[in-house]
């Protein structure tokens, strides 16, 4: 590696996003020394992003000197002039220096390119064209760097947004970078996975390696050993920390002047005491607990929250804050009224999870409150959105909100109120079982399959006027034209007159003082201006009750400070407000009160909810789902999968409810192979799965072929003789493939109506042979049933086969074979490499997808859209809120995936190794003999017959 | 396929090539960037998500299902050439062939005789006018291969002859693949709009 003594040089740096009418960056200066710590800061727009995109290499700037790792890679025209120096952008020295200098970036997922983590982490050294050896002796070291070895089989794709972002650092260490560029690499994340991330910089930095940290967290930057801090494309703070972080105590105003005090505390008293805290906020967290609360939990709860501060402090501010205080008064009277949100003996499981993700909650919030929802990940905060919004049913208990009977629960007057009879009905819940409506709770009641009622569709179309929905990165759900057009969305389909939606629109904008944007693209916003008008978009439906889920995730100072003010001015005029947060600082800048979800953990036994008798309680819920305290505990399935939260349940249900059934069966895949225990290093892929069953471990490319040569074939199947032949063959893969009977069914039997179809038309249309029987016009002859049968059967042969190679390879293993098997069109001038990446990407992305165009259907639902119902205009408008969102998020995706192909220097043609290796063995080539004798003797029947 | 060789070089000299400003020269440029790897990847994951949304649209006939991706296939060939409406009209469909290999065949013609037309036609000249008329013609198109590729097809599941399908040409084939057609295209002139302007930020 290049040891010079600077890192990065950059000199004089201009950077345009629109052809120089305004600068990004517009002369920058900055010297990065080899080994320093670096963190870059500043508001939203200050150009730290572009910066850090420099430093990386990742792309040029319109002028300036760039010399990164000692290459000079970019050199202004108007420069010193040195002989020889070319001007511009050099490729060359760009590639060169590229290899050594590692990126991550924002959002943890868009950085993966594959289904398995040592294919991803293995993705960078293989464009690096790496020896095979040296490749594995690099995925262990590099994921045992950042505590991810246990998971190199694991599906990252399923993995929690912390766990993705360690794998992404992986996959940059893999490449042995001398520099690391991280760009907000925390800020999708939960206090707990940014502390994990946070603790790997610095171990990383301790040994060596430059770390270039964008953050907008002062406690993050306070790690750093210098700061550089930027406003509007300029240089305007450099200060170095000392070394015994002495700096928290005087820390820089990272949040511009004109911020409010709440907001400002907001921002830095995440890690460390602010002053603004009060004292009895710095007490033990089990101390911490409302003094509001009413009834105290029984012992269950006890335990439950020692658990908890064990694992983290989750201490729940009371309303007293004295950034709170002034608004909370104002709200206390009007709390005393009939509550707003009334939930009972809630549970709810999503369809196949192991446990539910809400267990008996019970919670009252009063009109005009304003109440935060905290805990960790997977504690069920967003379940409870969801459910509060009829986007999903409880399994168990009531819902009611304005009065409007969300769900009830016809049991539910039998035990409410009676702790007694909501027993531990936890374990029963452990067995995974379809179909979802499955519940848990006391014994009597776990036989009913649906008890709770919904609602019907006027109830529905009254609570979508009542209850506002924030789900999280609102922004993903704009589509229209305008920004004014966006935001009367939700009033159009209230079916108001146009002057009735302007007014709303021109208000709900003025709110969030985003009145000038009204004609503007939602689209050529800056991210934090379309969480506004996403959010003015809900607003605009005046809803009595609003649902903010995470709104100020990865916001600005700014912006994070209009959206509390406009909670706050939404609760002057007694709009119920419930915030999920994962800030304390918000709780209490903005909450009455806090309740905080979770707690619940594998062993422990179910937590009771206190039943909620007072108007105004702090309930406790006892919500144990998947949260992070039990994903490091024994949560590991069959299938290898170890860790799911919050997000991954959410991607695991949209794929179910897009009717992809076919698509889970390609994740499927990635289960049935991830059995085999994490092979020694450097051993490869091969040695490995010796235990994976015959078929498994066929070359894909000989499977692939050799089944579709079957499954074509088996359509030209026409008499019994041949039937059989053909069943005995499929038995006989079917055996060695070790796919049990029942999984087959399982993936199969979404294709039984359709023999069922088949086989009726079949019995309809044949009119030859004798007749059976009379159906009305349609005689039913023997030939008929007959070929009816043979028909069906022939069919279900193709659809085993398929569900039998699917079951038995990896997306990986079908792309890799893919590829192979193209590669020969090289010569006729197709890119062969670039078309299996493509595929292997899409594959990689295909649930990902399903699950956001689920969130943005929930979301217009919620705003009212329907494309079943209503006029045709009206219908053709919700076909483009949901179509134009879901372009929207891929092209998101591809944009954040092409700057992670580029960090991992992939390029069009390159010579890459393969840590898979592909081989033809013996086995293979029985396998196609076997396969080709079996189609000429069955050609050779169809000839005799 | 042949054709996405040659034809991504005069789209990138006629479209707004948004990887080209502040290239660094590696992987951000040509014909094959990162970027146009990472765009195709997710419109093909996006025809394949529509893909497996299918439903009949004509009441009493089953095999003849409504699906959307036609629309990202469209919009792929209008944003990004003939070469991406190919690649997504063929890889779109690569999950469904170890499913229905001869069904995914057809509709790989289909989807392929659907956009190739419109894309060529738009690239030509890029107004709302050579929209409209790509769109019929496509629609045109793959209105044929459909009724061809089913009387071809349906035979193979359905013990049913030639001439029996043919009989289903007026009352079934016909209406649902105009209705299809129809779906894709309007849809197609709808959003089109809007997601030009998220490409060209």
């Amino acid at each position: 590696m290049n040891t010079t003594a600077t890192a990065a040089e950059l000199a004089g740096i201009r950077f345009s996003y629109d052809g120089g009418t305004s600068w990004a960056l517009d002369g920058v200066s900055l010297t990065v020394r080899a080994g320093e710590y670096v963190c870059l800061t500043g508001a939203n727009g200050s150009g730290k992003s572009t910066l850090a995109r420099l430093i990386a290499g990742l792309t040029a700037p319109d002028a300036g000197d760039v010399t990164l790792l000692g290459h000079r890679v970019f050199a202004s025209s108007d420069a010193d002039g040195t002989a020889g120096t070319a001007t511009g952008a050099n490729p060359a020295e760009y590639r060169a220096a590229r290899r050594g200098i590692g990126a991550v970036f924002q959002n943890p997922e868009d950085q993966i390119v594959t289904t398995i983590t040592e294919d991803d982490v293995a993705f960078g050294p293989e464009n690096l064209g790496l020896a095979r050896e040296t490749i594995g002796e690099r995925i262990v070291g590099s994921l045992d760097a950042v505590d991810m070895a246990a998971h190199r089989r694991d599906d990252p794709t399923r993995m929690s947004g912390g766990q993705q972002q360690r794998v992404a650092i992986a996959g940059m260490l893999a490449m042995n970078p001398a520099m690391l560029v991280l760009d907000e690499p925390t800020a999708m994340l939960d206090p707990a996975a940014r502390a994990d991330v946070l603790r790997i910089l610095d171990e990383l930095h301790a040994r060596g390696t430059t770390i270039v940290h964008v953050t907008h967290h002062a406690d993050e930057a306070a790690r750093a050993g210098r700061v550089v801090r930027l406003e509007r494309g300029r240089i305007v703070g450099d200060r170095r920390n000392a070394a015994d972080g002495s700096v928290l105590g005087t820390p820089q105003p990272i949040v511009p002047a004109q911020q409010s005090a709440q907001s400002s505390s907001a921002e830095s008293a995440e890690a460390q005491p602010s002053p603004v805290r009060s004292s009895t906020a710095q007490s033990s967290p089990a101390e911490r607990r409302p003094a509001t609360s009413v009834s105290r939990p029984g012992d269950g709860d006890q335990t439950n929250v020692s658990t908890t501060a064990a694992h983290r402090p989750l201490p729940s501010p009371t309303a007293t804050s004295a950034a709170a205080s002034t608004t909370a008064s104002a709200a206390s009277s009007a709390a005393s009224s009939a509550p707003a949100i009334a939930v009972s003996h809630v549970s709810y499981r999503y369809p196949g999870a192991d446990r539910p993700a809400i267990s008996d909650l019970s919670l009252t919030v009063g009109a005009g409150e304003t109440v935060a929802i905290m805990g960790e990940n997977g504690a069920g905060k967003s379940t409870l959105a969801r459910l509060l919004c009829a986007l999903d049913k409880p399994s168990a208990g009531s819902i009611s909100i304005a009065g409007v009977p969300v769900a009830v629960d016809r049991a539910i007057g039998d035990t409410i109120g009676d702790l007694g009879t909501v027993d531990s009905g936890l374990t029963p819940g452990l067995t995974p079982d379809y179909p979802p409506k499955s519940e848990h709770g006391s014994g009597e009641r776990r036989h009913r399959k649906s008890r709770v009622r919904t609602l019907n569709r006027r109830q529905r179309e009254r609570l979508r006027g009542v209850v506002g929905f924030v789900m999280q990165h609102p922004e993903r759900q704009l589509f229209a034209d305008t920004v004014a057009d966006d935001v009367a969305y939700g009033p159009r389909n209230q079916r108001l007159t146009e002057p009735e939606v302007a007014k709303r629109v021109t208000d709900a904008l003025h709110l969030l003082h985003i009145d000038h944007l009204a004609e503007r693209s939602p689209f050529s916003l800056s991210g934090g201006q379309q969480r506004l008008v996403a959010i003015a978009g809900v607003i605009a439906c005046r809803p009595r009750v609003l649902v903010m889920d995470e709104p100020t995730a990865s916001l600005d100072a700014d912006a994070t400070a209009r959206i509390h003010e406009l909670i706050r001015t939404l609760n002057a005029q007694g709009v119920t407000v419930l915030i999920i947060t994962h800030s304390f600082a918000e709780a209490r800048a903005v909450a009455d009160r806090t309740v905080t979800l979770g707690g619940g953990s594998v062993s422990a036994d179910a937590t009771v909810t206190t039943a909620a008798t007072a108007t105004v309680t702090t309930a406790t819920a006892s919500a144990s789902a998947m949260d992070s305290a039990m994903t490091s505990a024994a949560r590991t399935d069959h299938a290898g999968h170890t860790d799911h939260d919050d997000y991954a349940v959410r991607t695991n249900r949209a794929d179910r409810t897009n009717h992809t059934d076919r698509t889970n069966r390609t994740n499927h895949v990635n289960r049935t192979n991830h059995t085999d225990a994490v092979s020694a290093p450097g051993s490869g892929a091969d040695t490995a799965r010796d235990e994976r069953s015959l078929i498994a471990r066929l070359d894909p490319r000989v499977k692939m072929v050799a089944f579709l040569a079957m499954m074509f074939t088996a359509f030209a199947i026409n008499t019994p003789l041949q039937l059989a032949l053909g069943a005995v063959v499929v038995a006989t893969i079917v055996a060695m493939s070790g796919v049990g009977p029942l999984r087959l069914l399982r993936s199969v039997h979404m294709f039984l109506a359709m023999f069922v179809v088949m086989g009726l038309l079949n019995v309809f249309f044949v009119r030859s042979g004798n007749a059976l029987a009379q159906l009305g016009p349609i005689p039913i002859t023997d030939d008929g049933v007959t070929i009816a049968i043979l028909y069906a059967l022939r069919l279900a042969l193709v659809i085993i086969l398929g569900a039998i190679l699917l079951e038995t390879t990896t997306p990986t293993e079908l792309t890799d074979g893919f590829g192979s098997l193209l590669s020969p069109l090289n010569r006729f001038g197709l890119h062969t490499q670039e078309l299996a990446l493509v595929m292997s990407l899409a594959l990689r992305f295909l649930p990902t997808l399903g699950a956001e165009a689920k969130a943005v259907a929930d979301a217009q639902a919620a705003r009212g859209g329907t494309i079943e119902t209503g006029p045709l205009p009206a219908r053709l408008r919700a076909m483009t809120a949901l179509c134009v969102p879901m372009f929207a998020g891929a092209i998101r995706h591809a944009d954040n995936l092409s700057l992670a192909l580029d960090a991992r220097c992939y390029e069009e043609g390159i010579r890459r190794t393969h840590w898979r290796a592909l081989r033809v063995r013996g086995r293979d080539r029985a396998f196609c003999a076997a396969v080709l004798l079996y189609i000429a003797v069955l050609v050779v029947l169809g000839m005799l017959a | 396929m042949s054709v996405s060789s040659h034809t991504t070089n005069s789209v990138s000299a006629t479209s707004s090539r948004p990887d080209t400003a502040h290239s660094t020269g590696v992987a951000d440029s040509g014909r094959w960037s990162t970027r146009r790897i990472a765009m195709y990847a997710l419109f093909v994951a996006l025809a394949m998500a529509t893909s497996f949304i299918e439903f009949p649209i004509i009441p009493g006939i089953q095999w003849l299902k409504y699906d959307p991706s036609g629309i990202v296939a469209l919009i792929a060939g209008f944003a990004f050439g003939p070469a991406a409406a190919a690649i997504v009209s063929v890889l779109g469909f690569v999950p469904h062939l170890f499913m229905d290999p001869w069904g995914t065949l057809m509709a790989v013609l289909v989807a392929l005789s659907l956009s190739l037309p419109a894309a060529f036609i738009y690239r030509a000249n890029r107004t709302r006018k050579n929209a409209l008329i790509g769109l019929i013609a496509g629609a045109v198109c793959a209105l044929v291969i459909a009724i061809v590729g089913n009387l071809i097809v349906t035979p193979i599941y359905a013990h049913m002859t030639v001439a029996q399908v043919a009989a289903l040409i007026v009352p079934a084939l016909l209406p649902f693949n105009l209705l299809k057609f129809a779906i894709h295209g309007v849809v197609t002139f709808a959003i089109y709009k809007p997601i030009t302007t998220l490409l060209d930020k």
